[in-house]
Protein backbone atom coordinates (compact mmCIF):
# COMPACT_ATOMS: atom_id res chain seq x y z
CA UNK A 1 0.00 0.00 0.00
CA UNK A 2 2.81 2.32 0.92
CA UNK A 3 4.54 1.49 -2.36
CA UNK A 4 1.49 2.55 -4.32
CA UNK A 5 1.23 5.85 -2.52
CA UNK A 6 2.54 8.65 -4.71
CA UNK A 7 5.22 10.93 -3.43
CA UNK A 8 4.01 14.57 -3.25
CA UNK A 9 5.32 16.84 -5.99
CA UNK A 10 7.80 19.55 -4.95
CA UNK A 11 6.10 22.90 -4.54
CA UNK A 12 6.28 25.04 -7.68
CA UNK A 13 7.11 28.70 -6.94
CA UNK A 14 4.28 30.97 -8.00
CA UNK A 15 5.30 33.17 -10.93
CA UNK A 16 3.17 36.04 -11.97
CA UNK A 17 2.40 36.18 -15.67
CA UNK A 18 4.21 39.48 -16.10
CA UNK A 19 7.41 37.83 -14.84
CA UNK A 20 7.13 34.85 -17.15
CA UNK A 21 8.47 36.41 -20.27
CA UNK A 22 9.18 40.11 -20.70
CA UNK A 23 8.82 40.06 -24.46
CA UNK A 24 5.49 38.29 -24.20
CA UNK A 25 4.40 40.94 -21.72
CA UNK A 26 5.47 43.64 -24.13
CA UNK A 27 3.62 41.91 -26.96
CA UNK A 28 0.48 41.80 -24.87
CA UNK A 29 0.81 45.49 -23.98
CA UNK A 30 1.29 46.29 -27.68
CA UNK A 31 -1.75 44.23 -28.69
CA UNK A 32 -3.85 45.88 -25.97
CA UNK A 33 -2.66 49.30 -27.17
CA UNK A 34 -3.61 48.51 -30.76
CA UNK A 35 -7.08 47.42 -29.68
CA UNK A 36 -7.64 50.53 -27.58
CA UNK A 37 -10.22 52.83 -29.22
CA UNK A 38 -8.83 55.92 -30.95
CA UNK A 39 -11.08 58.15 -28.87
CA UNK A 40 -9.39 56.93 -25.70
CA UNK A 41 -5.93 57.52 -27.17
CA UNK A 42 -6.91 61.04 -28.26
CA UNK A 43 -8.28 61.72 -24.79
CA UNK A 44 -5.09 60.39 -23.18
CA UNK A 45 -2.89 62.53 -25.46
CA UNK A 46 -4.87 65.67 -24.67
CA UNK A 47 -4.81 64.83 -20.95
CA UNK A 48 -1.03 64.38 -20.90
CA UNK A 49 -0.59 67.63 -22.83
CA UNK A 50 -2.84 69.59 -20.48
CA UNK A 51 -1.14 68.01 -17.48
CA UNK A 52 2.19 69.47 -18.51
CA UNK A 53 0.84 72.74 -19.95
CA UNK A 54 1.34 74.59 -16.62
CA UNK A 55 5.01 73.56 -16.67
CA UNK A 56 5.43 74.95 -20.19
CA UNK A 57 3.60 78.17 -19.31
CA UNK A 58 5.53 78.63 -16.05
CA UNK A 59 8.87 78.20 -17.83
CA UNK A 60 7.80 80.74 -20.44
CA UNK A 61 6.77 83.26 -17.76
CA UNK A 62 10.09 82.81 -15.99
CA UNK A 63 11.90 83.56 -19.25
CA UNK A 64 9.81 86.70 -19.68
CA UNK A 65 10.72 87.73 -16.14
CA UNK A 66 14.40 87.18 -16.90
CA UNK A 67 14.08 89.38 -20.00
CA UNK A 68 12.29 92.01 -17.95
CA UNK A 69 15.07 92.19 -15.36
CA UNK A 70 17.69 92.15 -18.09
CA UNK A 71 15.98 95.13 -19.74
CA UNK A 72 15.80 96.96 -16.42
CA UNK A 73 19.56 96.81 -16.27
CA UNK A 74 19.80 98.96 -19.42
CA UNK A 75 20.92 102.56 -19.03
CA UNK A 76 18.56 105.52 -19.41
CA UNK A 77 20.43 106.69 -22.49
CA UNK A 78 19.72 103.40 -24.21
CA UNK A 79 16.03 103.62 -23.27
CA UNK A 80 15.79 107.17 -24.61
CA UNK A 81 17.40 106.09 -27.88
CA UNK A 82 15.05 103.11 -28.13
CA UNK A 83 12.05 105.39 -27.47
CA UNK A 84 13.18 107.79 -30.19
CA UNK A 85 13.58 104.94 -32.70
CA UNK A 86 10.17 103.59 -31.73
CA UNK A 87 8.56 106.99 -32.25
CA UNK A 88 9.95 107.08 -35.81
CA UNK A 89 8.64 103.59 -36.54
CA UNK A 90 5.26 104.54 -35.06
CA UNK A 91 4.93 107.60 -37.26
CA UNK A 92 5.61 105.55 -40.41
CA UNK A 93 3.10 102.95 -39.23
CA UNK A 94 0.47 105.62 -38.64
CA UNK A 95 0.89 106.69 -42.23
CA UNK A 96 0.60 103.05 -43.36
CA UNK A 97 -2.62 102.68 -41.32
CA UNK A 98 -4.13 105.68 -43.10
CA UNK A 99 -3.15 104.25 -46.50
CA UNK A 100 -4.54 100.90 -45.43
CA UNK A 101 -7.89 102.47 -44.57
CA UNK A 102 -8.07 104.17 -47.97
CA UNK A 103 -7.20 100.91 -49.75
CA UNK A 104 -9.82 98.98 -47.79
CA UNK A 105 -12.45 101.51 -48.76
CA UNK A 106 -11.36 101.17 -52.38
CA UNK A 107 -11.59 97.36 -52.19
CA UNK A 108 -15.06 97.56 -50.66
CA UNK A 109 -16.17 99.99 -53.39
CA UNK A 110 -14.85 97.69 -56.14
CA UNK A 111 -16.47 94.64 -54.54
CA UNK A 112 -19.78 96.47 -54.49
CA UNK A 113 -19.33 97.69 -58.05
CA UNK A 114 -18.29 94.32 -59.49
CA UNK A 115 -20.60 92.33 -57.19
CA UNK A 116 -17.67 90.25 -55.89
CA UNK A 117 -17.91 88.19 -52.71
CA UNK A 118 -16.08 90.03 -49.89
CA UNK A 119 -12.53 88.96 -49.06
CA UNK A 120 -12.20 86.89 -45.93
CA UNK A 121 -11.42 89.14 -43.00
CA UNK A 122 -9.18 88.23 -40.07
CA UNK A 123 -8.53 89.56 -36.63
CA UNK A 124 -4.99 89.44 -35.23
CA UNK A 125 -4.49 87.55 -31.98
CA UNK A 126 -0.98 88.17 -30.70
CA UNK A 127 0.61 85.41 -28.65
CA UNK A 128 3.92 84.77 -26.91
CA UNK A 129 5.89 81.69 -27.84
CA UNK A 130 6.08 79.37 -24.85
CA UNK A 131 8.24 76.65 -26.35
CA UNK A 132 10.07 75.87 -29.58
CA UNK A 133 10.62 72.26 -30.62
CA UNK A 134 12.76 71.84 -33.74
CA UNK A 135 13.69 68.24 -34.46
CA UNK A 136 14.73 66.73 -37.76
CA UNK A 137 11.20 65.50 -38.32
CA UNK A 138 9.09 68.39 -37.14
CA UNK A 139 9.36 72.09 -36.39
CA UNK A 140 6.73 73.26 -33.94
CA UNK A 141 6.14 75.99 -31.43
CA UNK A 142 3.71 76.18 -28.52
CA UNK A 143 2.01 79.56 -28.07
CA UNK A 144 0.43 80.92 -24.91
CA UNK A 145 -3.07 81.25 -26.28
CA UNK A 146 -5.60 78.56 -27.07
CA UNK A 147 -9.25 77.67 -27.19
CA UNK A 148 -10.13 80.11 -24.42
CA UNK A 149 -8.81 82.95 -26.60
CA UNK A 150 -10.77 81.88 -29.67
CA UNK A 151 -7.86 80.30 -31.55
CA UNK A 152 -9.22 77.77 -34.08
CA UNK A 153 -7.35 74.77 -35.45
CA UNK A 154 -5.89 75.39 -38.90
CA UNK A 155 -5.62 79.18 -38.47
CA UNK A 156 -2.62 80.83 -40.18
CA UNK A 157 0.12 82.26 -37.98
CA UNK A 158 2.31 85.17 -39.09
CA UNK A 159 5.07 87.44 -37.80
CA UNK A 160 6.86 90.50 -39.11
CA UNK A 161 8.91 88.35 -41.51
CA UNK A 162 5.88 86.66 -43.12
CA UNK A 163 4.21 83.31 -42.57
CA UNK A 164 5.14 81.30 -39.47
CA UNK A 165 2.87 78.32 -40.02
CA UNK A 166 -0.52 76.91 -39.19
CA UNK A 167 -2.21 76.03 -35.88
CA UNK A 168 -2.01 72.25 -35.65
CA UNK A 169 -3.49 71.57 -32.20
CA UNK A 170 -5.57 73.72 -29.91
CA UNK A 171 -5.71 73.23 -26.15
CA UNK A 172 -7.36 75.24 -23.40
CA UNK A 173 -4.64 77.88 -22.90
CA UNK A 174 -2.05 76.82 -25.43
CA UNK A 175 -1.89 75.95 -29.10
CA UNK A 176 0.68 74.09 -31.16
CA UNK A 177 1.80 75.74 -34.39
CA UNK A 178 3.43 73.74 -37.17
CA UNK A 179 6.06 75.89 -38.86
CA UNK A 180 6.45 76.28 -42.62
CA UNK A 181 9.96 74.85 -42.24
CA UNK A 182 8.47 71.56 -41.03
CA UNK A 183 8.85 68.76 -43.62
CA UNK A 184 5.15 67.88 -43.29
CA UNK A 185 3.94 71.41 -44.07
CA UNK A 186 2.77 72.01 -47.64
CA UNK A 187 0.95 75.00 -49.14
CA UNK A 188 0.45 76.87 -52.39
CA UNK A 189 2.58 79.89 -53.22
CA UNK A 190 3.28 82.19 -56.14
CA UNK A 191 6.35 84.10 -57.20
CA UNK A 192 5.77 87.77 -56.49
CA UNK A 193 4.25 89.39 -59.58
CA UNK A 194 3.19 86.04 -61.05
CA UNK A 195 -0.15 84.29 -60.79
CA UNK A 196 0.80 80.67 -61.48
CA UNK A 197 0.70 78.50 -58.34
CA UNK A 198 3.76 76.66 -57.04
CA UNK A 199 3.82 73.89 -54.46
CA UNK A 200 5.83 74.85 -51.38
CA UNK A 201 6.92 72.32 -48.77
CA UNK A 202 9.09 72.54 -45.67
CA UNK A 203 12.30 70.51 -45.71
CA UNK A 204 14.65 68.71 -43.38
CA UNK A 205 16.60 71.57 -41.87
CA UNK A 206 20.35 71.06 -41.53
CA UNK A 207 22.13 71.79 -38.27
CA UNK A 208 23.68 75.24 -37.76
CA UNK A 209 22.00 76.59 -40.90
CA UNK A 210 18.98 78.82 -41.49
CA UNK A 211 15.63 77.11 -42.08
CA UNK A 212 14.72 76.19 -45.63
CA UNK A 213 11.99 74.74 -47.78
CA UNK A 214 11.54 73.35 -51.26
CA UNK A 215 9.33 74.29 -54.20
CA UNK A 216 7.95 72.00 -56.86
CA UNK A 217 5.78 72.39 -59.96
CA UNK A 218 7.46 75.69 -60.79
CA UNK A 219 6.98 76.98 -64.36
CA UNK A 220 10.06 76.64 -66.58
CA UNK A 221 10.37 80.34 -67.36
CA UNK A 222 10.95 81.31 -63.75
CA UNK A 223 14.65 81.71 -63.15
CA UNK A 224 16.04 81.94 -59.64
CA UNK A 225 19.55 81.76 -58.24
CA UNK A 226 21.41 83.16 -55.23
CA UNK A 227 22.32 86.15 -57.42
CA UNK A 228 18.75 86.59 -58.70
CA UNK A 229 16.46 85.39 -55.89
CA UNK A 230 12.69 85.43 -56.27
CA UNK A 231 10.31 86.29 -53.45
CA UNK A 232 7.74 83.58 -52.80
CA UNK A 233 4.39 84.63 -51.34
CA UNK A 234 1.18 82.84 -50.42
CA UNK A 235 -1.19 82.24 -53.29
CA UNK A 236 -4.35 82.62 -51.22
CA UNK A 237 -5.87 79.43 -52.63
CA UNK A 238 -7.91 77.34 -50.25
CA UNK A 239 -8.91 80.34 -48.18
CA UNK A 240 -6.61 79.57 -45.24
CA UNK A 241 -3.70 81.93 -45.87
CA UNK A 242 -4.47 85.40 -47.23
CA UNK A 243 -2.65 86.10 -50.50
CA UNK A 244 0.62 88.02 -50.61
CA UNK A 245 2.22 86.95 -47.32
CA UNK A 246 5.96 86.27 -47.54
CA UNK A 247 6.99 82.62 -47.41
CA UNK A 248 10.65 82.99 -48.28
CA UNK A 249 13.05 83.54 -51.14
CA UNK A 250 13.65 81.06 -53.94
CA UNK A 251 17.42 80.85 -54.24
CA UNK A 252 17.75 77.90 -56.60
CA UNK A 253 15.61 76.48 -59.38
CA UNK A 254 16.58 73.41 -61.42
CA UNK A 255 14.78 71.34 -63.99
CA UNK A 256 12.82 68.57 -62.30
CA UNK A 257 13.23 64.92 -63.29
CA UNK A 258 9.97 64.99 -65.29
CA UNK A 259 11.27 67.85 -67.47
CA UNK A 260 7.94 69.64 -67.33
CA UNK A 261 8.51 71.78 -64.26
CA UNK A 262 11.32 73.12 -62.12
CA UNK A 263 11.99 72.38 -58.48
CA UNK A 264 14.06 74.52 -56.19
CA UNK A 265 15.18 75.60 -52.76
CA UNK A 266 13.63 78.32 -50.63
CA UNK A 267 15.55 80.24 -47.98
CA UNK A 268 13.20 80.99 -45.09
CA UNK A 269 13.52 83.81 -42.58
CA UNK A 270 16.31 82.96 -40.15
CA UNK A 271 14.24 84.48 -37.31
CA UNK A 272 11.90 81.46 -37.48
CA UNK A 273 14.30 79.64 -35.19
CA UNK A 274 14.19 82.28 -32.48
CA UNK A 275 10.57 83.42 -32.52
CA UNK A 276 9.27 84.94 -29.31
CA UNK A 277 5.98 86.48 -30.44
CA UNK A 278 3.60 85.64 -33.28
CA UNK A 279 0.14 86.67 -34.47
CA UNK A 280 -2.65 84.25 -35.22
CA UNK A 281 -5.01 85.28 -38.02
CA UNK A 282 -8.36 84.34 -36.55
CA UNK A 283 -11.07 84.37 -39.22
CA UNK A 284 -13.63 87.04 -38.36
CA UNK A 285 -17.21 85.91 -37.93
CA UNK A 286 -18.95 86.27 -41.31
CA UNK A 287 -21.18 89.32 -41.34
CA UNK A 288 -24.71 88.97 -42.62
CA UNK A 289 -24.28 89.36 -46.36
CA UNK A 290 -26.61 91.91 -47.94
CA UNK A 291 -29.15 90.41 -50.31
CA UNK A 292 -28.22 91.41 -53.83
CA UNK A 293 -30.50 91.44 -56.77
CA UNK A 294 -29.56 89.13 -59.62
CA UNK A 295 -27.84 91.02 -62.48
CA UNK B 1 4.08 53.44 -4.24
CA UNK B 2 5.88 56.51 -2.90
CA UNK B 3 8.93 55.60 -5.02
CA UNK B 4 6.79 55.48 -8.13
CA UNK B 5 5.23 58.88 -7.41
CA UNK B 6 8.64 60.44 -6.78
CA UNK B 7 9.98 59.04 -10.04
CA UNK B 8 6.89 60.12 -11.99
CA UNK B 9 7.48 63.69 -10.80
CA UNK B 10 11.16 63.37 -11.70
CA UNK B 11 10.16 62.33 -15.21
CA UNK B 12 8.10 65.51 -15.55
CA UNK B 13 11.09 67.52 -14.33
CA UNK B 14 13.40 65.83 -16.83
CA UNK B 15 10.92 66.38 -19.64
CA UNK B 16 10.68 70.08 -18.72
CA UNK B 17 14.47 70.45 -18.61
CA UNK B 18 14.90 68.78 -21.99
CA UNK B 19 12.13 70.95 -23.44
CA UNK B 20 13.89 74.08 -22.16
CA UNK B 21 17.20 72.90 -23.58
CA UNK B 22 15.64 72.24 -26.98
CA UNK B 23 13.90 75.62 -26.84
CA UNK B 24 17.25 77.30 -26.34
CA UNK B 25 18.96 75.28 -29.08
CA UNK B 26 16.23 75.78 -31.68
CA UNK B 27 18.07 78.71 -33.28
CA UNK B 28 20.92 76.35 -34.17
CA UNK B 29 18.61 73.60 -35.42
CA UNK B 30 19.84 71.13 -32.82
CA UNK B 31 17.53 68.75 -30.98
CA UNK B 32 18.54 66.83 -27.89
CA UNK B 33 16.96 63.42 -27.36
CA UNK B 34 17.34 62.04 -23.84
CA UNK B 35 14.99 59.06 -23.87
CA UNK B 36 17.40 56.78 -22.00
CA UNK B 37 17.38 59.01 -18.92
CA UNK B 38 13.67 58.28 -18.52
CA UNK B 39 14.25 54.54 -18.60
CA UNK B 40 17.55 53.60 -16.98
CA UNK B 41 17.00 54.35 -13.29
CA UNK B 42 13.60 52.63 -13.05
CA UNK B 43 14.96 49.60 -14.94
CA UNK B 44 18.08 49.27 -12.76
CA UNK B 45 16.59 50.01 -9.35
CA UNK B 46 12.82 49.41 -9.32
CA UNK B 47 10.65 46.34 -9.59
CA UNK B 48 9.50 45.25 -13.02
CA UNK B 49 5.93 46.55 -12.78
CA UNK B 50 6.86 49.77 -10.97
CA UNK B 51 9.57 50.49 -13.52
CA UNK B 52 7.21 49.70 -16.36
CA UNK B 53 4.70 52.23 -15.02
CA UNK B 54 7.37 54.93 -14.71
CA UNK B 55 8.88 54.26 -18.16
CA UNK B 56 5.45 54.05 -19.81
CA UNK B 57 4.37 57.29 -18.16
CA UNK B 58 7.47 59.08 -19.44
CA UNK B 59 6.90 57.69 -22.91
CA UNK B 60 3.31 58.91 -23.02
CA UNK B 61 4.49 62.30 -21.76
CA UNK B 62 6.87 62.52 -24.72
CA UNK B 63 4.16 61.25 -27.08
CA UNK B 64 1.74 63.98 -26.04
CA UNK B 65 4.23 66.63 -27.18
CA UNK B 66 5.36 65.01 -30.43
CA UNK B 67 3.47 64.60 -33.70
CA UNK B 68 3.87 60.83 -33.64
CA UNK B 69 1.34 58.07 -33.15
CA UNK B 70 0.34 58.23 -29.52
CA UNK B 71 2.08 55.37 -27.74
CA UNK B 72 5.22 55.20 -29.90
CA UNK B 73 7.57 56.49 -27.20
CA UNK B 74 5.58 54.65 -24.55
CA UNK B 75 6.04 51.25 -26.18
CA UNK B 76 9.71 51.87 -27.02
CA UNK B 77 10.45 52.98 -23.47
CA UNK B 78 8.59 49.95 -22.12
CA UNK B 79 10.60 47.65 -24.39
CA UNK B 80 13.86 49.29 -23.30
CA UNK B 81 12.82 48.94 -19.67
CA UNK B 82 12.06 45.23 -20.00
CA UNK B 83 15.32 44.49 -21.81
CA UNK B 84 17.38 46.47 -19.30
CA UNK B 85 15.54 44.83 -16.43
CA UNK B 86 16.57 41.41 -17.72
CA UNK B 87 20.19 42.46 -17.99
CA UNK B 88 20.47 44.47 -14.79
CA UNK B 89 22.09 41.72 -12.71
CA UNK B 90 25.08 41.85 -15.07
CA UNK B 91 25.45 45.65 -14.87
CA UNK B 92 27.40 47.31 -12.03
CA UNK B 93 24.67 49.69 -11.04
CA UNK B 94 26.65 51.98 -8.74
CA UNK B 95 29.61 52.56 -11.03
CA UNK B 96 29.32 55.95 -12.80
CA UNK B 97 31.14 54.79 -15.93
CA UNK B 98 28.81 51.80 -16.28
CA UNK B 99 25.82 54.05 -15.73
CA UNK B 100 26.96 56.38 -18.50
CA UNK B 101 27.64 53.49 -20.87
CA UNK B 102 24.23 51.94 -20.21
CA UNK B 103 22.53 55.29 -20.79
CA UNK B 104 24.49 55.92 -23.99
CA UNK B 105 23.72 52.51 -25.50
CA UNK B 106 20.06 52.70 -24.47
CA UNK B 107 19.76 56.18 -25.91
CA UNK B 108 21.36 55.10 -29.16
CA UNK B 109 18.94 52.19 -29.45
CA UNK B 110 15.91 54.37 -28.67
CA UNK B 111 17.07 57.11 -31.04
CA UNK B 112 17.56 54.65 -33.89
CA UNK B 113 14.28 52.90 -33.10
CA UNK B 114 12.28 56.12 -33.18
CA UNK B 115 13.95 57.40 -36.33
CA UNK B 116 13.66 54.13 -38.20
CA UNK B 117 9.93 54.26 -37.49
CA UNK B 118 9.81 57.76 -39.00
CA UNK B 119 12.10 57.03 -41.94
CA UNK B 120 9.39 55.87 -44.39
CA UNK B 121 7.92 59.38 -44.12
CA UNK B 122 11.22 61.12 -44.98
CA UNK B 123 11.19 63.40 -48.03
CA UNK B 124 14.94 62.86 -48.69
CA UNK B 125 16.88 60.22 -46.80
CA UNK B 126 20.29 61.85 -47.34
CA UNK B 127 19.07 65.10 -45.86
CA UNK B 128 17.53 63.33 -42.91
CA UNK B 129 20.73 61.60 -41.83
CA UNK B 130 22.72 64.81 -42.29
CA UNK B 131 20.44 66.29 -39.66
CA UNK B 132 20.03 63.26 -37.42
CA UNK B 133 23.73 62.49 -36.94
CA UNK B 134 24.60 65.90 -35.38
CA UNK B 135 21.47 65.59 -33.24
CA UNK B 136 22.58 62.16 -32.05
CA UNK B 137 26.09 63.40 -31.31
CA UNK B 138 24.78 66.39 -29.36
CA UNK B 139 22.35 64.15 -27.45
CA UNK B 140 25.05 61.66 -26.47
CA UNK B 141 27.39 64.42 -25.33
CA UNK B 142 24.62 65.96 -23.25
CA UNK B 143 23.89 62.59 -21.67
CA UNK B 144 27.55 62.07 -20.79
CA UNK B 145 27.40 65.39 -18.96
CA UNK B 146 24.16 64.89 -17.03
CA UNK B 147 23.69 61.14 -16.52
CA UNK B 148 25.55 60.76 -13.23
CA UNK B 149 23.94 63.89 -11.76
CA UNK B 150 20.41 62.90 -12.80
CA UNK B 151 20.69 59.28 -11.64
CA UNK B 152 22.17 60.45 -8.31
CA UNK B 153 19.34 62.95 -7.92
CA UNK B 154 16.74 60.24 -8.51
CA UNK B 155 18.55 57.92 -6.09
CA UNK B 156 18.74 60.61 -3.44
CA UNK B 157 15.05 61.48 -3.70
CA UNK B 158 13.99 57.83 -3.64
CA UNK B 159 16.10 57.27 -0.50
CA UNK B 160 14.58 60.35 1.13
CA UNK B 161 11.15 58.97 0.32
CA UNK B 162 12.09 55.59 1.82
CA UNK B 163 13.42 57.23 4.99
CA UNK B 164 10.25 59.24 5.35
CA UNK B 165 8.15 56.09 4.92
CA UNK B 166 10.17 54.28 7.59
CA UNK B 167 9.82 57.17 10.04
CA UNK B 168 6.08 57.41 9.42
CA UNK B 169 5.87 53.64 10.05
CA UNK B 170 7.79 53.92 13.32
CA UNK B 171 5.55 56.76 14.52
CA UNK B 172 2.46 54.79 13.57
Amino acid sequence: MTLLRRRPLPPVPFKRFSQANPLLTLGLIFAAWLLLPTALKTFARASFFELTAPVTLAASRVRDLQDFWALRARSRTELIEAGRDLARVNSSFELAVQQNGALRAEVARLEELLRLPPLRDHRLEHARVARRDFSGWWQRIVIRKGRDHGIPAGAPVVFSGGVVGRVAEVHANTAVVELISSPTMRLAGVVEGDTRPISFQGAVNPTLAPPRGVVELMPLDIIASPAVPKRLVTAGFGGVFPPGLTLGTIIRADLASDGLFKSGEVALDSRLGTLTEVSVLVPAAPAAAPVRAAP
Amino acid sequence: MRRVIILLLMQVLLWALLAELNHGLSGWQVHIFGGALFVVYPALHLGRTEGLIVAGWAGLLCDAHSPVTFGTHGLLFAAAHLLLFRARERVPRKDPVSQILVVLFTNLALFLGLNLLRLPLAPAIGGVWARLLPDLLASQLTLVAVTVWYLALQDRLVRLGDTWTERSGQRG
